[in-house]
């Protein structure tokens, strides 16, 4: 039996895949929808992964499932939180990380991180989709501007909208009369941004974190979301060349720590 | 007895309580009311906190931002599911509580006697003492015109029992906190909750019998935490802790020990007896307790149970307890101690979010 072991994270939007080896080095990973079965998009992912690794799924020695399906992914040796692994995955990309902000397609986590790349504190959104991927996405729809293009868009903005709602619907309809009085969008969707950042930063705030910090989850890919996050935390901030596979990267990680 | 108890609902245990043993029955709001006084005048006190409704029909009396154990509990009334009650009793615990007994008492037009009962809050001065007194003898005049005379060695009688069944309770948390308990946190839990509304010649056997048949002799097993908050629900929470090999080795729950564990009863006089009880609970939000002494209790909790971390269970809405519990988070965690906050609707099934905060803090203590 080889030394390579899975990581798996079952997300709501997306099923992430990460291959390693017992040298930490990451082989392969992948990206699926997860859809409405989340089981199948598990083995979908493990099945993308393992061919770009040029693996049989037999060869892997262990599997860690995380995300909020890790209990419908029956192959997998253990289950752990999505917290826990985007703290581990962090950590190993970054070392300096003493926080992890974590933006994803349902809930955002604010993490608090030692050293050791053990969670010490943690902090989520419980009340509403604002400061979430899914906030972007009703924007996104609202605007008629794809979800992947709205960092691009805000960061050409000269001025910004004043959204004020920290609730996603009634955010919608300040964007709606921002649309009929002729805004420009770039300031619109600035606006947006600005809102999720500040949401997410309140919750930093609970933390009191003076390190380093990573973003991960598939917000981080919006620059405009990064630039204002540095503007609010007063530094640079690591983001992952692949944000959304650093829950299943932590996953891995403790795959090997269990072997 | 036990399996009796069991499969009996709370709606045919009320009906066998009236029709064998011709007891009235008070629907009683939380939290703290002298139970001793209404069972002294055979009246059951059956506790509302957590009726299993959806809501309905109190939405058009209240404001959304209201807990819901206040828009429960009138929901239950505007059901029409309180027709067994012969009356009802309103603790002075919180300004939601005292805003619904007006709207039930004075404005629904049920027809169902209302009492009320007003409790000194802290800081505790020299006229608290007199001042409880004096409302448990109002309280008592007001019951009397409808349920007849009390006599005085019946409520003595019935602090004795009360002080024998407080006492078996405090030893269920030492032993549980001690570890030598060794029952589920869900099953702990609901026998403890089961004095919400059974009588002592029911309630006080369970407990016992309870206390026999889980004491052990070994040590606990995994981590242990300590619960504060409002009351120990959804039960699938406990569900979950017990899944994952947490124990709740203690807690600071208001419907829980902030009622129960009081100090011992030294006086003789039913009513300094009670006084002396009512004085000597532990420091809670709805009685007006300073932070540090919540704090601090909290605090030689988890030292005495030693319990790993502490997770607030908070009602969501419920004012007096979100006044403390930030700082008291905040303080614990600057003690080291791991905590989590989790804010639920009371009926509010258990989400994929809570689980997952859940089993992340369960992580977190190692």
């Amino acid at each position: 039996m080889k030394g390579w072991v899975i990581g798996i994270d079952v997300g709501s939007l997306t099923t992430d895949a990460v291959i390693m080896d017992e040298d930490k080095r990451v082989l392969s990973f992948s990206i699926v929808d997860t859809g409405y079965n989340s089981t199948d998009a598990a083995r979908e992912a493990m099945t993308v992964a393992a061919g770009r690794a040029g693996l049989e799924l037999e060869d892997v020695s262990r599997l860690v499932a995380t995300g909020y399906g890790r209990a419908a992914v029956p192959e997998a040796n253990k289950r752990v939180t999505e917290i826990a692994c985007h703290a581990a995955g962090a950590v190993y990309l970054f070392p300096d990380t003493e926080m992890v902000i974590d933006i994803g397609g349902q809930d955002s986590k604010v993490i608090k991180v030692g050293k050791d790349g053990r969670v010490q504190d943690f902090v989520m959104n419980d009340k509403c989709a604002a400061g979430t991927g899914r906030f972007l996405e009703v924007m996104s729809a609202k605007l008629k501007i794809p979800l992947d293009g709205m960092g691009d868009i805000s960061i050409s903005a000269r001025g910004e909208a004043a959204i004020s709602s920290v609730c996603t619907v009634f955010a919608e309809s300040e964007v709606v009369s921002l649309v009929a009085r002729n805004c420009p969008k770039e300031e619109i969707v600035k606006g947006i941004h600005r809102s999720v950042v500040n949401r997410v930063w309140a919750m930093t705030r609970q933390l009191r974190v003076s390190g380093g910090v990573t973003m991960t989850g598939g917000v981080a890919k919006n620059r405009g979301v990064v630039a204002l996050m540095e503007e609010r935390v007063g530094r640079r901030i690591n983001v992952p060349d692949e944000p959304q596979i650093v829950g299943a990267l932590g996953a891995a990680l403790f795959a090997l720590r269990e072997k | 007895m036990h399996l009796d108890l069991e499969t009996r609902t709370r709606k045919d245990y009320i009906r066998e309580q009236k029709s064998l043993h011709g007891r009235k029955v008070m629907g009683v709001f939380p939290a703290q009311y002298p139970r001793e006084l209404l069972l002294a005048m055979n009246i059951l006190p059956v506790e509302i906190w957590d009726p299993p409704l959806r809501t309905r029909e109190a939405s058009a009396h209240l404001q959304s931002y209201i807990c819901s154990v206040v828009s429960l509990g009138l929901e239950l009334i505007l059901q029409g599911k309180c027709s067994d009650l012969d009356a009802f009793l309103f603790p002075h615990t919180c300004d939601s509580i005292q805003n619904l007994a007006s709207i039930v008492n004075d404005y629904l037009g049920i027809h169902k006697p209302c009492y009320f009962f007003y409790h000194p809050k802290a800081p505790y001065k020299r006229a608290s003492r007199p001042y409880y007194i004096s409302q448990l003898k109002e309280l008592k005049s007001g019951l009397e015109k409808q349920f007849g005379e009390l006599r005085e060695t019946d409520l003595k009688r019935s602090v004795d029992r009360w002080e024998e069944i407080r006492k078996d309770i405090s030893k269920c948390y030492l032993l549980r906190s001690e570890g030598r308990l060794n029952t589920s946190n869900r099953a702990f839990y609901s026998i403890l909750r089961r004095v919400e509304y059974l009588h002592p010649d029911d309630f006080h056997p369970l407990l016992t019998n309870f206390l026999q048949s889980g004491r052990t002799e070994t040590e606990r097993q995994g981590h242990g935490v300590l619960l504060s908050g409002v009351l120990p629900n959804p039960p699938e929470v406990l569900d979950h802790l017990d899944a994952i090999g947490v124990r709740v080795v203690d807690d600071d729950l208001l419907s829980c020990s902030r009622r129960f564990l009081s100090g011992p009863v030294s006086n003789s006089d039913p009513y300094e007896a009670m006084a002396e009880t009512y004085f000597s609970l532990p420091p809670c939000s709805t009685r007006g307790s300073a932070i540090e002494e919540r704090l601090n209790h909290i605090l030689k909790k988890i030292r005495s149970s030693r319990a790993d971390g502490v997770i607030f269970l908070i009602v969501k809405f419920c004012e007096p307890e979100f006044f403390d519990v930030p700082i008291l988070a905040d303080s614990l965690k600057k003690e080291g101690i791991p905590v989590l906050v989790l804010e639920n609707e009371i009926n509010q099934a258990l989400s994929g979010q809570i689980v997952t905060r859940i089993e992340a803090f369960a992580e977190m203590l190692g």
